[in-house]
Protein backbone atom coordinates (compact mmCIF):
# COMPACT_ATOMS: atom_id res chain seq x y z
CA UNK A 1 0.00 0.00 0.00
CA UNK A 2 1.25 3.01 -0.94
CA UNK A 3 1.99 6.50 1.27
CA UNK A 4 -1.05 8.37 -0.69
CA UNK A 5 -3.10 5.22 0.50
CA UNK A 6 -2.65 5.04 3.73
CA UNK A 7 -3.28 9.20 3.86
CA UNK A 8 -6.21 9.13 1.93
CA UNK A 9 -7.72 6.02 4.27
CA UNK A 10 -6.62 7.57 7.18
CA UNK A 11 -8.57 11.16 5.86
CA UNK A 12 -11.89 9.45 5.02
CA UNK A 13 -11.58 7.66 8.21
CA UNK A 14 -10.85 10.66 10.58
CA UNK A 15 -14.65 12.88 8.61
CA UNK A 16 -16.25 9.64 8.85
CA UNK A 17 -15.46 9.13 12.77
CA UNK A 18 -16.31 13.15 13.20
CA UNK A 19 -19.34 13.23 11.13
CA UNK A 20 -21.16 10.25 11.95
CA UNK A 21 -20.07 11.04 16.05
CA UNK A 22 -21.48 14.47 15.21
CA UNK A 23 -24.73 13.10 13.37
CA UNK A 24 -25.14 10.86 16.27
CA UNK A 25 -25.22 13.38 18.90
CA UNK A 26 -27.68 15.05 17.33
CA UNK A 27 -30.11 12.27 16.43
CA UNK A 28 -30.25 12.38 19.95
CA UNK A 29 -30.30 15.72 21.28
CA UNK A 30 -33.30 15.95 18.92
CA UNK A 31 -34.88 12.99 19.77
CA UNK A 32 -34.85 13.78 23.95
CA UNK A 33 -36.25 17.43 22.43
CA UNK A 34 -38.83 15.63 19.95
CA UNK A 35 -39.97 12.92 23.46
CA UNK A 36 -39.43 15.45 26.20
CA UNK A 37 -42.16 17.89 24.40
CA UNK A 38 -39.67 20.52 24.19
CA UNK A 39 -40.80 21.43 21.10
CA UNK A 40 -44.45 21.58 19.71
CA UNK A 41 -44.91 18.53 17.10
CA UNK A 42 -46.11 18.68 13.86
CA UNK A 43 -47.98 15.43 13.92
CA UNK A 44 -48.24 14.69 17.90
CA UNK A 45 -46.87 11.07 18.98
CA UNK A 46 -49.96 9.99 20.42
CA UNK A 47 -51.91 10.67 17.09
CA UNK A 48 -49.18 8.32 15.06
CA UNK A 49 -50.67 5.11 16.44
CA UNK A 50 -53.84 5.79 13.88
CA UNK A 51 -51.74 6.53 10.80
CA UNK A 52 -48.45 4.51 11.25
CA UNK A 53 -49.86 1.12 9.74
CA UNK A 54 -51.09 2.81 6.43
CA UNK A 55 -48.50 2.87 3.81
CA UNK A 56 -46.25 5.61 3.70
CA UNK A 57 -49.07 7.62 0.25
CA UNK A 58 -51.65 6.99 2.78
CA UNK A 59 -50.26 8.50 5.74
CA UNK A 60 -49.00 11.69 3.80
CA UNK A 61 -52.02 12.56 2.37
CA UNK A 62 -54.27 11.90 5.66
CA UNK A 63 -51.41 13.65 8.20
CA UNK A 64 -49.89 16.17 5.36
CA UNK A 65 -46.72 15.28 6.65
CA UNK A 66 -43.82 17.27 4.95
CA UNK A 67 -42.12 15.16 2.87
CA UNK A 68 -39.44 15.79 0.23
CA UNK A 69 -37.32 18.41 1.02
CA UNK A 70 -40.74 20.30 2.69
CA UNK A 71 -38.90 19.28 6.21
CA UNK A 72 -36.84 21.96 5.84
CA UNK A 73 -39.43 25.25 6.51
CA UNK A 74 -40.77 23.22 9.23
CA UNK A 75 -37.70 22.49 11.71
CA UNK A 76 -39.16 24.40 14.77
CA UNK A 77 -41.58 21.32 14.77
CA UNK A 78 -39.53 18.65 17.27
CA UNK A 79 -41.03 15.66 14.76
CA UNK A 80 -39.46 17.69 11.90
CA UNK A 81 -36.59 18.77 13.83
CA UNK A 82 -35.52 14.92 14.40
CA UNK A 83 -36.51 13.95 10.63
CA UNK A 84 -33.59 16.46 9.78
CA UNK A 85 -31.16 14.89 12.18
CA UNK A 86 -31.88 11.58 10.80
CA UNK A 87 -30.89 13.14 7.32
CA UNK A 88 -27.66 14.43 8.58
CA UNK A 89 -27.01 10.51 8.83
CA UNK A 90 -27.82 10.25 5.66
CA UNK A 91 -24.94 12.82 4.47
CA UNK A 92 -22.34 11.57 6.87
CA UNK A 93 -21.01 9.44 3.12
CA UNK A 94 -21.37 12.52 0.98
CA UNK A 95 -19.32 14.70 3.06
CA UNK A 96 -17.04 11.97 3.37
CA UNK A 97 -16.47 11.56 -0.72
CA UNK A 98 -16.54 14.94 -0.97
CA UNK A 99 -13.52 15.46 1.29
CA UNK A 100 -11.09 12.77 -0.43
CA UNK A 101 -12.40 14.25 -3.81
CA UNK A 102 -9.71 17.10 -3.98
CA UNK A 103 -7.02 14.75 -2.24
CA UNK A 104 -7.41 12.13 -5.38
CA UNK A 105 -7.40 15.41 -7.95
CA UNK A 106 -4.50 16.50 -6.07
CA UNK A 107 -2.77 12.91 -6.52
CA UNK A 108 -3.97 12.69 -10.36
CA UNK A 109 -5.91 9.66 -9.28
CA UNK A 110 -8.03 9.87 -11.95
CA UNK A 111 -9.42 6.64 -11.75
CA UNK A 112 -10.69 7.56 -8.21
CA UNK A 113 -11.59 10.71 -9.22
CA UNK A 114 -14.41 9.40 -11.43
CA UNK A 115 -15.40 7.09 -9.21
CA UNK A 116 -16.00 9.05 -6.33
CA UNK A 117 -17.48 11.79 -8.35
CA UNK A 118 -19.88 9.38 -9.95
CA UNK A 119 -20.61 8.21 -6.63
CA UNK A 120 -21.82 11.52 -5.27
CA UNK A 121 -23.56 12.75 -8.41
CA UNK A 122 -25.31 9.36 -7.87
CA UNK A 123 -26.16 9.91 -4.13
CA UNK A 124 -27.08 13.89 -5.21
CA UNK A 125 -30.02 12.45 -7.68
CA UNK A 126 -31.22 10.14 -4.90
CA UNK A 127 -31.06 13.03 -2.34
CA UNK A 128 -32.55 15.52 -4.91
CA UNK A 129 -35.68 13.57 -5.39
CA UNK A 130 -35.51 14.06 -9.16
CA UNK A 131 -36.06 10.41 -9.90
CA UNK A 132 -38.73 9.60 -6.73
CA UNK A 133 -41.74 11.36 -7.47
CA UNK A 134 -44.38 10.40 -4.64
CA UNK A 135 -45.79 6.74 -5.85
CA UNK B 1 -54.23 -8.07 22.64
CA UNK B 2 -55.51 -5.70 20.52
CA UNK B 3 -52.51 -3.49 19.18
CA UNK B 4 -54.23 -0.15 18.77
CA UNK B 5 -55.23 -0.41 22.85
CA UNK B 6 -52.02 -0.16 24.25
CA UNK B 7 -50.38 3.51 24.83
CA UNK B 8 -47.99 4.89 22.19
CA UNK B 9 -45.28 4.87 24.25
CA UNK B 10 -44.75 1.49 24.09
CA UNK B 11 -43.82 0.86 21.05
CA UNK B 12 -40.97 2.70 20.84
CA UNK B 13 -39.35 1.38 24.18
CA UNK B 14 -40.33 -2.06 22.95
CA UNK B 15 -38.35 -1.09 19.98
CA UNK B 16 -35.46 0.30 21.84
CA UNK B 17 -35.13 -3.08 23.42
CA UNK B 18 -35.97 -5.41 19.90
CA UNK B 19 -33.26 -3.44 18.32
CA UNK B 20 -30.89 -3.81 21.42
CA UNK B 21 -31.21 -7.61 21.66
CA UNK B 22 -30.42 -7.57 17.43
CA UNK B 23 -27.61 -5.49 17.96
CA UNK B 24 -25.95 -7.90 20.86
CA UNK B 25 -27.28 -11.06 18.12
CA UNK B 26 -25.98 -9.39 14.78
CA UNK B 27 -22.54 -8.84 16.10
CA UNK B 28 -21.81 -12.35 17.38
CA UNK B 29 -23.41 -13.87 14.11
CA UNK B 30 -21.43 -11.39 12.07
CA UNK B 31 -23.96 -10.11 10.43
CA UNK B 32 -25.23 -6.19 9.52
CA UNK B 33 -28.67 -6.81 11.62
CA UNK B 34 -31.40 -5.07 9.07
CA UNK B 35 -31.74 -8.97 8.03
CA UNK B 36 -33.57 -9.19 11.69
CA UNK B 37 -34.76 -6.22 11.72
CA UNK B 38 -36.86 -5.60 8.70
CA UNK B 39 -39.08 -9.23 8.92
CA UNK B 40 -38.96 -9.24 13.23
CA UNK B 41 -40.09 -5.27 13.38
CA UNK B 42 -42.48 -6.01 10.10
CA UNK B 43 -43.92 -9.19 11.60
CA UNK B 44 -44.45 -7.98 15.57
CA UNK B 45 -45.29 -4.16 15.37
CA UNK B 46 -48.35 -2.46 14.09
CA UNK B 47 -45.89 -0.45 11.69
CA UNK B 48 -46.48 -0.49 8.09
CA UNK B 49 -43.58 -2.35 5.80
CA UNK B 50 -42.79 0.98 4.21
CA UNK B 51 -41.66 2.66 7.58
CA UNK B 52 -40.00 -0.52 9.05
CA UNK B 53 -37.63 -0.96 5.73
CA UNK B 54 -36.90 3.09 5.70
CA UNK B 55 -35.99 2.28 9.82
CA UNK B 56 -34.58 -0.88 8.69
CA UNK B 57 -31.77 1.16 6.34
CA UNK B 58 -30.98 3.38 8.69
CA UNK B 59 -30.77 0.94 11.52
CA UNK B 60 -28.25 -0.53 9.00
CA UNK B 61 -26.42 2.36 7.80
CA UNK B 62 -26.19 3.87 11.75
CA UNK B 63 -24.12 0.52 12.74
CA UNK B 64 -21.85 0.38 9.92
CA UNK B 65 -21.14 4.56 10.21
CA UNK B 66 -19.91 3.53 13.66
CA UNK B 67 -18.20 0.86 12.87
CA UNK B 68 -16.35 2.37 9.94
CA UNK B 69 -13.51 4.68 10.90
CA UNK B 70 -12.08 1.78 13.06
CA UNK B 71 -12.58 -1.04 10.13
CA UNK B 72 -10.50 1.31 7.59
CA UNK B 73 -7.62 1.99 10.45
CA UNK B 74 -6.83 -1.94 10.78
CA UNK B 75 -7.12 -2.40 6.94
CA UNK B 76 -9.96 -4.29 6.83
CA UNK B 77 -11.42 -1.90 4.96
CA UNK B 78 -10.12 -1.02 1.86
CA UNK B 79 -11.62 1.83 -0.11
CA UNK B 80 -10.04 0.84 -3.27
CA UNK B 81 -12.16 -2.41 -3.26
CA UNK B 82 -15.36 -0.26 -2.00
CA UNK B 83 -15.47 2.91 -4.35
CA UNK B 84 -16.61 0.66 -7.61
CA UNK B 85 -18.56 -2.19 -5.90
CA UNK B 86 -20.35 1.02 -3.92
CA UNK B 87 -20.88 2.83 -7.02
CA UNK B 88 -23.37 0.46 -8.75
CA UNK B 89 -24.48 -1.10 -5.50
CA UNK B 90 -25.78 2.39 -4.95
CA UNK B 91 -27.34 2.79 -8.29
CA UNK B 92 -29.02 -0.66 -7.63
CA UNK B 93 -29.73 0.35 -4.14
CA UNK B 94 -31.73 3.51 -5.21
CA UNK B 95 -33.37 1.44 -8.23
CA UNK B 96 -34.57 -0.63 -5.29
CA UNK B 97 -36.03 1.71 -2.95
CA UNK B 98 -37.93 3.10 -6.15
CA UNK B 99 -39.35 0.23 -6.80
CA UNK B 100 -39.28 -1.30 -2.79
CA UNK B 101 -41.95 1.87 -1.98
CA UNK B 102 -44.18 1.25 -5.72
CA UNK B 103 -45.25 -3.05 -4.57
CA UNK B 104 -48.18 -3.98 -2.90
CA UNK B 105 -47.29 -5.00 0.65
CA UNK B 106 -48.62 -8.55 0.45
CA UNK B 107 -46.24 -9.03 -2.47
CA UNK B 108 -43.48 -7.32 -0.47
CA UNK B 109 -43.99 -9.47 3.10
CA UNK B 110 -44.17 -12.90 0.85
CA UNK B 111 -41.11 -12.08 -1.02
CA UNK B 112 -39.26 -10.86 2.77
CA UNK B 113 -40.48 -13.98 3.56
CA UNK B 114 -38.66 -16.15 0.94
CA UNK B 115 -35.78 -13.59 1.06
CA UNK B 116 -34.77 -14.13 4.70
CA UNK B 117 -35.66 -17.88 4.72
CA UNK B 118 -33.23 -18.13 1.93
CA UNK B 119 -30.77 -16.10 3.30
CA UNK B 120 -31.17 -18.11 6.40
CA UNK B 121 -30.43 -21.26 4.09
CA UNK B 122 -27.31 -19.55 2.77
CA UNK B 123 -25.68 -18.68 6.13
CA UNK B 124 -25.66 -22.65 7.30
CA UNK B 125 -24.71 -23.65 4.31
CA UNK B 126 -22.07 -21.07 3.23
CA UNK B 127 -18.34 -21.62 4.39
CA UNK B 128 -15.56 -18.99 4.10
CA UNK B 129 -12.32 -19.43 2.01
CA UNK B 130 -9.23 -17.57 1.94
CA UNK B 131 -7.25 -18.67 -1.11
CA UNK B 132 -3.83 -16.82 -1.30
CA UNK B 133 -2.88 -17.73 -5.51
CA UNK B 134 -5.47 -15.55 -6.84
CA UNK B 135 -4.47 -14.00 -9.76
CA UNK B 136 -6.36 -10.71 -10.70
CA UNK B 137 -8.40 -10.58 -13.71
CA UNK B 138 -8.33 -7.74 -16.18
CA UNK B 139 -10.81 -5.47 -15.13
CA UNK B 140 -9.73 -6.21 -11.14
CA UNK B 141 -6.07 -4.95 -12.24
CA UNK B 142 -7.05 -1.60 -14.42
CA UNK B 143 -9.33 -1.00 -11.05
CA UNK B 144 -6.07 -2.06 -8.48
CA UNK B 145 -8.24 -3.76 -7.00
CA UNK B 146 -5.67 -4.81 -3.85
CA UNK B 147 -3.78 -4.42 -1.00
CA UNK B 148 -2.55 -5.65 2.34
CA UNK B 149 -3.47 -6.79 5.36
CA UNK B 150 -1.80 -7.61 8.74
CA UNK B 151 -3.75 -10.45 10.33
CA UNK B 152 -3.18 -9.60 14.15
CA UNK B 153 -4.72 -13.31 15.03
CA UNK B 154 -2.58 -15.50 12.60
CA UNK B 155 0.02 -12.63 12.70
CA UNK B 156 1.00 -12.31 9.62
CA UNK B 157 0.48 -10.14 6.47
CA UNK B 158 -1.29 -10.80 3.44
CA UNK B 159 -1.19 -9.01 0.06
CA UNK B 160 -4.71 -10.13 -1.85
CA UNK B 161 -6.38 -9.11 -4.75
CA UNK B 162 -9.46 -10.23 -6.34
CA UNK B 163 -10.75 -11.90 -9.49
CA UNK B 164 -14.25 -12.19 -11.28
CA UNK B 165 -14.66 -8.47 -10.95
CA UNK B 166 -17.30 -7.99 -13.63
CA UNK B 167 -19.18 -10.45 -11.83
CA UNK B 168 -18.76 -9.22 -8.57
CA UNK B 169 -19.76 -5.79 -10.20
CA UNK B 170 -23.12 -7.70 -11.35
CA UNK B 171 -23.53 -9.13 -7.68
CA UNK B 172 -23.62 -5.92 -5.94
CA UNK B 173 -25.64 -4.13 -8.80
CA UNK B 174 -28.10 -7.12 -7.49
CA UNK B 175 -27.37 -7.18 -4.02
CA UNK B 176 -27.78 -3.39 -3.55
CA UNK B 177 -31.24 -3.95 -5.54
CA UNK B 178 -32.66 -6.32 -3.22
CA UNK B 179 -31.36 -3.94 -0.56
CA UNK B 180 -33.27 -0.92 -1.21
CA UNK B 181 -36.50 -3.19 -1.87
CA UNK B 182 -36.64 -4.77 1.69
CA UNK B 183 -34.79 -2.12 3.78
CA UNK B 184 -31.73 -4.29 4.19
CA UNK B 185 -27.65 -3.77 4.33
CA UNK B 186 -27.66 -6.98 2.90
CA UNK B 187 -23.77 -7.49 4.12
CA UNK B 188 -25.33 -11.45 4.50
CA UNK B 189 -24.62 -11.40 0.63
CA UNK B 190 -21.54 -8.53 0.72
CA UNK B 191 -19.49 -10.68 2.57
CA UNK B 192 -20.37 -14.21 0.43
CA UNK B 193 -19.86 -12.29 -2.97
CA UNK B 194 -16.47 -10.36 -1.49
CA UNK B 195 -15.00 -13.92 -0.26
CA UNK B 196 -16.02 -16.34 -2.28
CA UNK B 197 -16.43 -14.98 -5.57
CA UNK B 198 -14.32 -12.25 -6.09
CA UNK B 199 -11.62 -14.42 -3.36
CA UNK B 200 -10.80 -10.79 -0.88
CA UNK B 201 -9.71 -12.62 2.46
CA UNK B 202 -12.48 -12.91 5.15
CA UNK B 203 -11.46 -10.18 7.51
CA UNK B 204 -11.18 -7.34 4.06
CA UNK B 205 -14.78 -9.36 2.84
CA UNK B 206 -16.42 -8.57 6.30
CA UNK B 207 -14.22 -4.91 6.80
CA UNK B 208 -15.08 -3.95 3.28
CA UNK B 209 -19.19 -4.94 3.66
CA UNK B 210 -19.54 -2.67 6.56
CA UNK B 211 -18.21 0.20 4.49
CA UNK B 212 -19.89 -0.88 1.83
CA UNK B 213 -23.69 -1.07 3.34
CA UNK B 214 -22.84 2.74 5.08
CA UNK B 215 -22.28 4.14 1.26
CA UNK B 216 -24.84 1.88 -0.80
CA UNK B 217 -27.53 2.62 2.24
CA UNK B 218 -27.07 6.38 1.89
CA UNK B 219 -28.26 6.37 -1.58
CA UNK B 220 -31.72 4.41 -0.82
CA UNK B 221 -32.00 6.22 2.90
CA UNK B 222 -32.55 9.46 0.78
CA UNK B 223 -35.26 7.68 -1.66
CA UNK B 224 -37.00 6.66 1.79
CA UNK B 225 -36.68 10.05 3.13
CA UNK B 226 -38.24 12.16 0.07
CA UNK B 227 -40.97 9.66 0.46
CA UNK B 228 -41.75 10.59 3.84
CA UNK B 229 -40.96 6.80 4.96
CA UNK B 230 -38.47 7.62 7.81
CA UNK B 231 -40.81 8.33 10.91
CA UNK B 232 -38.15 9.80 13.61
CA UNK B 233 -40.60 7.58 16.77
CA UNK B 234 -39.63 4.32 14.61
CA UNK B 235 -35.96 5.26 13.55
CA UNK B 236 -34.08 6.74 16.27
CA UNK B 237 -34.93 4.27 19.26
CA UNK B 238 -33.80 1.83 16.53
CA UNK B 239 -30.44 3.29 15.66
CA UNK B 240 -30.31 4.08 19.54
CA UNK B 241 -30.46 0.38 20.43
CA UNK B 242 -28.29 -1.08 17.73
CA UNK B 243 -25.83 1.13 18.92
CA UNK B 244 -25.98 -0.36 22.38
CA UNK B 245 -26.30 -3.47 21.68
CA UNK B 246 -23.72 -3.53 19.13
CA UNK B 247 -21.26 -2.29 21.66
CA UNK B 248 -22.50 -5.30 24.33
CA UNK B 249 -21.99 -7.53 21.85
CA UNK B 250 -18.49 -6.58 20.82
CA UNK B 251 -17.70 -7.29 24.73
CA UNK B 252 -19.23 -10.66 24.35
CA UNK B 253 -17.95 -11.87 21.16
CA UNK B 254 -14.75 -13.43 22.89
CA UNK B 255 -16.59 -15.12 25.49
CA UNK B 256 -19.95 -16.51 23.48
CA UNK B 257 -19.60 -19.57 21.54
CA UNK B 258 -19.69 -19.04 17.93
CA UNK B 259 -21.84 -22.13 16.67
CA UNK B 260 -24.63 -21.40 19.41
CA UNK B 261 -24.92 -18.12 18.05
CA UNK B 262 -24.51 -18.86 14.63
CA UNK B 263 -27.58 -21.76 15.22
CA UNK B 264 -29.79 -18.47 16.97
CA UNK B 265 -29.60 -16.51 14.34
CA UNK B 266 -30.63 -19.39 11.53
CA UNK B 267 -33.70 -20.40 13.94
CA UNK B 268 -34.82 -16.52 14.49
CA UNK B 269 -34.22 -16.04 10.93
CA UNK B 270 -36.08 -19.05 9.95
CA UNK B 271 -39.23 -18.14 12.57
CA UNK B 272 -39.03 -14.73 11.43
CA UNK B 273 -39.22 -15.20 7.49
CA UNK B 274 -42.00 -17.56 7.76
CA UNK B 275 -44.30 -14.94 10.15
CA UNK B 276 -43.58 -12.58 7.24
CA UNK B 277 -44.39 -14.98 4.78
CA UNK B 278 -47.55 -16.15 6.57
CA UNK B 279 -48.60 -12.13 6.70
CA UNK B 280 -47.85 -12.02 2.79
CA UNK B 281 -50.44 -15.06 1.57
CA UNK B 282 -53.11 -14.15 4.50
CA UNK B 283 -52.37 -17.17 6.52
CA UNK B 284 -51.20 -15.19 9.84
CA UNK B 285 -52.19 -11.83 9.84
Amino acid sequence: MTAHERALRELYARWLDRASKAGFALCLCAFIVYAGGLLPSYLPASELPRYWGLPVSRFIALTNMPHGWGWMRFLGYGDVLNLGTVALLALVTPVCYARVLPRLFAERDWLQVALAAAQLLVLAVAASGLLAAPG
Amino acid sequence: MDAAALPWWIWPIALFAVSFAIGIVAVLAGVGGGVLFVPIVGGLFPFHLDFVRGAGLMFALAGTLAAGPPLLRAGMASLRLVMPLALVGSIGSFAGALVGLSLRVELLQTLLGILIVGIAILIWRTRAADRADIEADALGAFLRLEGEFVDPAAGMKIDWRTHRTLLGLGAFAAIGFIGGIFGLGAGFANVPALNLLMSAPLKVAVGSSGLLISVINSSAAWVYLERGALLPLIVVPAILGVMLGSRLGARLLGSTPAPVVRLLLIVVMLLAGLRALSRGLGVWA
